[in-house]
């Protein structure tokens, strides 16, 4: 890329940084307006029992993304692995951009934010997996936040930072964990309850990860391929798709063993696969979310083509995010001892002010992301 | 050191919601904060159905999991008397212990009226709280989840700490038939007016929970989760009986492709009911 390009690049990624924050400027302040005149009955929860929503679903989705940006990054350093240095840095900003957007929906939705910040950590609430989980957050961020800091010194080496990049993916690995202890280990609500969760948000992340760091690296050469370098282009041609595939391929594996199961299974709790059986989500998750891309992807005609690996990025993206869905909401739509008056399974829509949350998210992200691109070049390999 | 428990005998409870009543005027509870509530269902299908009841308070349980999962320790174990108390000054509202309770007895307020009008803004507070009633107990200790809890917390049912906690040392039973105990028994209890409830010390053998417990076999209500509840269910058969999750609800299970046809159960009633509520809602 000649200054030229740079130069407006650059001037593209202000463009995406100055739409984010204009966006981000309208869409949370009808959120703050909402949420200070009608608090949080501006969203569709209710103790029927559907206690979260949309907004824990938008945090845990960016969250978990940033893990797996996090243990992709972490990884290639320990092994060594040269041929991705090309998105080690956009990966850990990036996994830093996702989190800033799901924590501050984290904080929309929670009763009493600011306390939050106190009360938890001094709590030592050891048999809480929420406890662990924001623990864990901690150090995760701190980690990240030096990782980042040592990849963007000049000269650094990946045998210089294994070990610091091995305590990352540890902690990147926690969050992920107890975030599906914290479904799985509900042990009477058997759409979550099953040991195997945390290994299935395990790779959830890390497809999540691969699909964003596909995603985002045109974005950041604002889609034109020519302006790639070549190590990059070499990555995305030769290792990321074989990478991809196999990751969307065991998340498949995961989503159809727990479905098969589901439908098959005879306790109180798993009639909501019933439902989601019959609901025409699942099918866009598993036809075109998950095996369009894969087709995309295997293709030999199709598997180096941009345009291929984008829209397959974008539709894993998608197929995450409702998939997300599925298991939270799933896992609530079942009342428990609330009588005749609630119906044998809830339903549940979120409200306009949820869905803007999510906008939130990704607006916040998407600037902060934006502004790594512009000043942190986050392209060009230090 | 007591360990509080209740005894409800289903046989004797007629669904008539004194408890329900009782413990809303108490505890100045909102409308859908049920701390008590009496569940209504019917079990079969016409010609050949029943309708059913069950009261339902929070189960004090030895080992609660809305305690195990709470972040901040706001929900919590009163080892003075087995109590599970929040404590409204610790909670964040991240609703987690309203996941992990099985029995669905944990309430946040900030959530839309559950009738119109909303009561919250017919008698609003000044001080931060849900609301201001015109009447109200004077009882308010925060720190034990007692009084009108202010925004962004979940509460429940406290067992009536208020009352129980300064019963005399060592009595067995705490039972509205004898005057000089009346005060201290919780106030679903006091005014059950076919006697269908029970409190006492679950520590003590000779306490008349303890008897009745082992008398009658008394039952828990989804002992399967661990949790142990404090309350124990009396069940002859005659009545009323546990019921299961599944039929408590309102329809019976969805049919879908893989699931055995079925005969469509005749729950018109219901359904209005409940799109009534979602209509409202909306
Ligand atoms: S019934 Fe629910 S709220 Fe009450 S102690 Fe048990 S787990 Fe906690
Ligand atoms: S809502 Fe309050 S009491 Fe419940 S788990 Fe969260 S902090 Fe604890
Ligand atoms: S014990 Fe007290 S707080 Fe609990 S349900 Fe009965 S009246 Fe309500």
């Amino acid at each position: 890329m000649n200054i030229e390009q740079t130069r407006r690049l650059s001037e593209k990624q202000f463009a995406i940084m100055f739409a984010a924050l204009c966006g981000l400027l309208v869409v949370g302040g009808i959120v703050i307006h909402n949420l200070a005149v009608y608090g949080h009955a501006a969203f569709n929860l209710d103790n029927r029992g559907l206690f979260w929503g949309l907004p824990i679903i938008v945090y845990d989705y960016f969250l978990l993304t940033s893990t797996g940006l996090a243990m992709i990054a972490a990884l290639a350093i320990v092994f060594n692995a040269e041929e991705f240095r090309p998105v080690l840095k956009r990966a850990v900003w990036l996994a830093l951009a996702g989190l800033v957007g799901g924590v501050a929906v984290l904080m929309l939705e929670l009763g009493h934010p600011l306390r939050a910040l106190w009360a938890i950590p001094f709590s030592f609430a050891f048999s809480s997996p929420l406890y662990w989980k924001v623990m864990a957050v901690s150090f995760y961020v701190v980690s990240l936040l030096l990782l980042l800091w040592r990849l963007l010194t000049p000269g650094w080496t990946m045998p210089a930072l294994r070990t610091h990049a091995l305590i990352t993916l540890v902690l990147a690995f926690a969050v992920t964990a107890i975030a599906g202890v914290v479904y799985g280990s509900q042990s009477f609500r058997p759409f979550w309850a099953s040991g195997d969760i945390p290994v299935a948000f395990f790779f959830e992340s890390l497809l999540g990860g691969l699909a964003f760091i596909y995603f985002f690296s045109y974005l950041g050469y604002a889609f034109n391929p020519a302006l790639m370098p070549d190590n990059l282009r070499r990555l995305f041609d030769e290792r990321m798709p074989a990478l991809l595939s196999l990751a969307i391929f065991i998340h498949l594996l995961f989503v159809l063993a727990r479905l098969t199961s589901g439908l098959y299974g005879n306790l109180e709790g798993l009639q909501v696969w019933q439902h989601l059986a019959r609901s025409p989500l699942l099918y866009l998750e598993l036809f075109v979310g998950l095996l369009l891309p894969l087709v995309l992807l295997m293709l030999p005609a199709t598997r180096t083509r941009p345009w291929a690996q984008i829209l397959a990025s974008l539709l894993v993206m998608n197929a995450l995010l409702i998939a997300r869905f599925e298991y939270i909401i799933g896992g609530q739509l079942v009342p428990l001892f609330k009588g005749a008056w609630a119906p044998d399974l809830l339903h549940y829509a979120p409200s306009a002010t949820e869905w803007l949350l999510l906008l939130v998210a990704i607006f916040l992200s998407n600037a902060v992301n934006a502004f790594g691109e512009m000043r942190l070049h986050l392209g060009q390999e230090a | 050191m007591a360990k509080w428990g209740m005894v409800i005998d289903l046989d004797t409870c007629t669904g008539c919601q004194a408890c329900t009543t009782a413990c809303t005027m108490e505890n100045s509870r909102l409308p859908g904060e049920s701390w008590q509530d009496v569940l209504f269902y019917h079990e079969g299908t016409y010609p050949n159905v029943k309708l059913m009841w069950f009261p339902r308070p929070c189960m004090h349980c030895e080992n609660p999991s809305c305690v195990t999962v709470c972040p901040t320790k706001a929900t919590y174990k009163d080892p003075e008397g087995g109590f599970v108390l929040m404590d409204y000054n610790r909670c964040i509202g991240c609703k987690y212990c309203q996941i992990a309770c099985p029995y669905g007895v944990r309430f946040s307020m900030d959530e839309r009226a559950f009738v119109k009008p909303d009561i919250r803004q017919v008698f609003p507070s000044g001080d931060g709280r849900q609301w201001n009633p015109p009447y109200q107990a004077p009882q308010d200790d925060p720190g034990r989840g007692i009084g009108i809890q202010p925004h962004g917390v979940v509460s429940k049912c406290t067992f009536c700490y208020h009352k129980v906690s300064q019963a005399p040392a060592g009595v067995a039973d705490l039972d509205e038939d004898v005057p000089e105990l009346k005060e201290y028994v919780p106030a679903c209890v006091r005014v059950c007016p076919p006697k269908a409830r029970f409190f006492g010390d679950l520590d003590q053998p000779q306490s008349t929970v303890n008897r009745l417990i082992a008398d009658k076999r008394g039952v828990r209500l989804k002992d399967e989760t661990g949790n142990k509840p404090q309350v124990y269910y009396l069940s002859g058969g005659a009545t009323a009986a546990v019921p299961s999750l599944r039929s408590m609800a309102a329809a019976t299970v969805p049919t879908g492709p893989f699931s055995p046809p079925q005969r469509a159960p005749d729950t018109g009633a219901i359904a209005a009911h409940s799109a009534d509520w979602t209509a409202d809602q909306a």
